[in-house]
């Protein structure tokens, strides 16, 4: 029986689905586009690879998941380990090449630049404004020019002269083009443009005045497109690697994270079994009106049983998914009783705390003794002087 | 006079304050989707993200018959200086009429600082007044210090229990009569956390995070994303550069030691001349947070707020001298609460990778 680790990343434009072994060997690989749906989609690849590999061979004993829709879906799967992509994005790009120095991430959503020192993120940046910059961008003028996104890069390549096209917004670019396919540019060249443009904002928006230094690794989604690593390698002056799986580099990384998880708590996964594959699930949100905070609390629900409650600031709805009523009682009593033995020695305690208190304050919010006479004194005369006012208003 | 105020952090000072120069006070709204959508529609597109907050809060108080509005200045070039103003045009443009008291510094110009206070004292004698800020700054300081034990304490132990308690105490504190009843509630709470104390590891496993950033979207985390919640969440301790006691060193006090400018002193490396807001002082922070051994600085930054945006700007170069990371946020009413959650996350991730190598 072989130990397997999932890695699932539920990005904007793609789900990813990945299965390592202990050596971090790929077992299974799957990247789809994200429909909208992903809880459907995740059941799907999830019975996928229940037929490709044999499971009797195999035990899930990790399960981790990254994405911006990270949260629900770690609950639908009983999740170990739930994390940010670009955690996950720099683990996965530092195990297959330990001589990372700079990582370029561009994926559906938001692009990301993390610098790597000796194999550990040392800084990072994510687009902070648009789409600019990002897949969707390239994909919406892909659609625009009618070239389909898997030949959008080898196009730009043929491209013989350079022309600039505005970049910064996805709206204007658009104008641009239309106003520079009238110059007579060819489409190689607007794309060579496009791709240009999209590395000039990637430049100016996250790695502003950084020092860069390699081995530069291009990942997500976007770099299958060997317009933009031209463009890369073009602004940067060096060599720009690609590597095999790039496009679910998060899902590896994540995969690896809850390996590490596992490993490091000792305990077994809390993975909810293929079962899952069969189940309905369902999630409802309503606006707690309890206190001024009105927090938007968040149910999963799972063939009609609530399996995760959150959003909650006070634990008052968290706290009433364990439903262990005795296993509450048990805590209140105990808290009462330590609050009897508390209220004893509470009077010390208070000593304590005035002293102490009255210390801290003496450090942190000195008081000039001196002014503030002064001030009381001000504020008496002008009390003097008001009243002298009055009498003088009453004598007119 | 019956009046109200903006909501900005613990509210229930302001309140008080008011109230016990025998005001009629109205608590405003805690600023939530409707506010922020009630403001932006009704403020210039490109006024800052706090500014459109409380045009929104206004809005929503204009049917509870005020007769004043009261809220503090800025000074230097920043935007903040004319919110009372161009607050005031756009409540008259949509029909309502109402007084803004704006409190500007007293080290400003002393002498409009009194004749505000003159005004807002009503019928109590200076003396009174004396009393009562006294009062309420015993008050702030007793809240201040809860606060920032819960900032250390929600790290280690299960955030719903300490967020109930943190709002019980701002209930309880809203009762209070005297002095002696703010040293009484503060200590019953404290006692409270006593308890909580032992979950915190030793002082070389602690990781600490400075929240620095414009006044408004750093105190108030009904706009900031509960930032300093969601640091906790992943196990760091976190302290702001901003506490209303501070507010109320710099802008109430006049005899009150002003050793935070000490601090904000130390901001001149990087920004030399004031250039409003507290763009120098949170520099100054930065590099104080620094000192006191922090692991990590976030940067909130109000979208289309000018001193901030400058502040921005040399942090990378602090980031490189000081060696300490740093996460500038830019915050608006666009703000997804998943994507801050992700760099929040990523930024925490790596300090803490920093600091140790796993076996794989």
């Amino acid at each position: 029986m072989n130990n397997l680790y999932l890695g699932v990343d539920i990005g904007s434009v793609s789900i990813n689905i990945v299965a390592i072994d202990e050596e971090n060997e790929l077992v299974f690989k799957l990247y789809t586009r994200n429909s909208g749906n992903p809880i459907e989609l995740v059941k799907e690849g999830l019975a996928k690879l229940r037929e490709e590999i044999e499971l009797e061979n195999y035990k899930i004993s990790g399960v981790g998941v990254t994405g911006s829709g990270r949260q629900l879906i770690a609950y639908v799967l009983g999740a170990d380990t739930v994390k940010n992509e670009i955690t996950a994005h720099a683990r996965a790009s530092t195990y297959y090449h330990p001589e990372a120095g700079t990582i370029f991430e561009i994926g559906g959503q938001d692009s990301k630049l993390i610098i790597v020192e000796d194999g550990i993120a040392v800084d990072f940046a994510m687009n902070t404004v648009c789409a600019a910059g990002t897949g969707s961008f390239l994909d919406h003028q892909a659609e625009r020019l009618g070239v389909p996104i898997e030949e959008f890069g080898g196009l730009a390549l043929e491209a013989d002269r350079d022309v600039r096209i505005a970049g910064r917004c996805t709206v204007f670019a658009e104008s641009d083009m239309i106003s520079k396919q009238q110059y007579g540019f060819t489409k190689p060249e607007i794309i060579n443009g496009l791709s240009e443009a999209l590395v000039r904002n990637y430049m100016n928006n996250l790695v502003r005045n950084r020092v860069l230094e390699g081995e530069y690794i291009f990942q997500g989604g976007v770099a299958a497109n060997i317009g933009i690593k031209a463009a890369f390698e073009e602004e940067i002056g060096a060599e720009v690697i690609v590597p095999e799986h790039h496009d679910v580099m998060g899902a590896i990384g994540i995969a690896m994270l809850a390996k590490r998880d596992v490993k490091r708590s000792g305990q077994e996964s809390s993975f909810r079994g293929f079962d899952l594959t069969e189940q309905e699930f369902e999630t409802t949100s309503f606006e707690c009106e309890d206190c001024a905070n009105n927090c938007e609390v968040i149910k999963v629900i799972a063939d009609s049983k609530v399996i995760a409650v959150t959003g909650d600031r006070c634990g008052k709805w968290t706290a009433s998914l364990i439903g262990d009523s005795a296993a509450n009682a048990n805590v209140e009593g105990s808290s009462e009783k330590e609050e009897k033995t508390a209220a004893k020695s509470s009077k010390k305690q208070d000593e304590d705390l005035n002293k102490n208190s009255e210390e801290l304050e003496a450090n942190l919010y000195k008081v000039d003794l001196e002014k503030e006479k002064q001030v009381m004194k001000e504020l008496e005369e002008l009390e003097k002087s008001d009243e002298n006012k009055k009498e003088d208003n009453s004598l007119v | 006079m019956r009046l109200s105020f903006p909501y900005m952090g613990p509210t229930i000072v302001y309140a008080k304050l008011f109230e016990l120069l025998g005001h009629d006070v109205v608590m405003p709204p805690k600023p939530d989707k409707e506010i922020i959508d009630l403001g932006v529609k009704y403020s210039p597109e490109f006024a800052c993200f706090p500014f459109k907050v409380i045009t929104g809060i206004y809005l929503k108080l204009m049917d509870k018959n005020l007769d004043a509005l009261v809220t503090s200045g800025g000074h230097g070039p920043c935007r903040a200086g004319y919110y009372g103003e161009v607050h005031k045009k756009i409540l008259q443009d949509l029909g309502h009429e109402v007084e803004i008291i704006v409190i500007d510094s007293p080290h400003d110009d002393y002498k409009y600082f009194y004749e505000v206070i003159k005004r807002l004292k009503g019928d109590s004698s200076w003396l009174q007044v004396g009393r009562v800020i006294k009062i309420v700054y015993e008050l702030t300081k007793a809240l201040d210090e809860i606060e920032k034990k819960i900032e250390i304490l929600r790290a280690y132990n299960d955030k719903g229990t300490i967020n109930k308690l943190w709002m019980q105490a701002q209930e309880d504190f809203y009762q209070i009569k005297n002095t002696a009843e703010i040293k009484e509630i503060k200590n019953k709470y404290l006692n409270k956390l006593i308890k909580f104390e032992d979950s915190i590891p030793v002082e070389a496993e602690r990781y600490k995070i400075g929240i620095i950033g414009e006044i408004y979207v750093v105190m108030e985390e009904s706009i900031n994303n509960q930032i300093e919640e969601k640091v906790n969440r992943f196990g760091f301790e976190v302290e702001r550069s901003q506490y209303l006691t501070n507010w109320i060193r710099e802008n109430a006090f006049p005899f009150l030691d002003r050793d935070l400018e000490k601090i904000e002193k130390k901001g001149e490396e990087f920004i030399e001349i004031g250039i409003g807001g507290h763009a120098q002082g949170n520099i100054g922070h930065a590099i104080n947070f620094k000192e006191e051994g922090f692991d990590g600085i976030i940067h909130l930054k109000p979208f289309g707020c000018l001193p901030e945006l400058v502040s921005q700007s040399v942090m990378d170069d602090l980031s490189e001298k000081y060696e300490i990371p740093v996460l500038t946020i830019s915050i608006d009413e666009q703000t997804a609460d998943a994507n801050v959650l992700t760099r929040v996350e990523a930024f925490l991730d790596m300090i803490r990778e920093k600091n140790y190598r796993e076996v794989m």
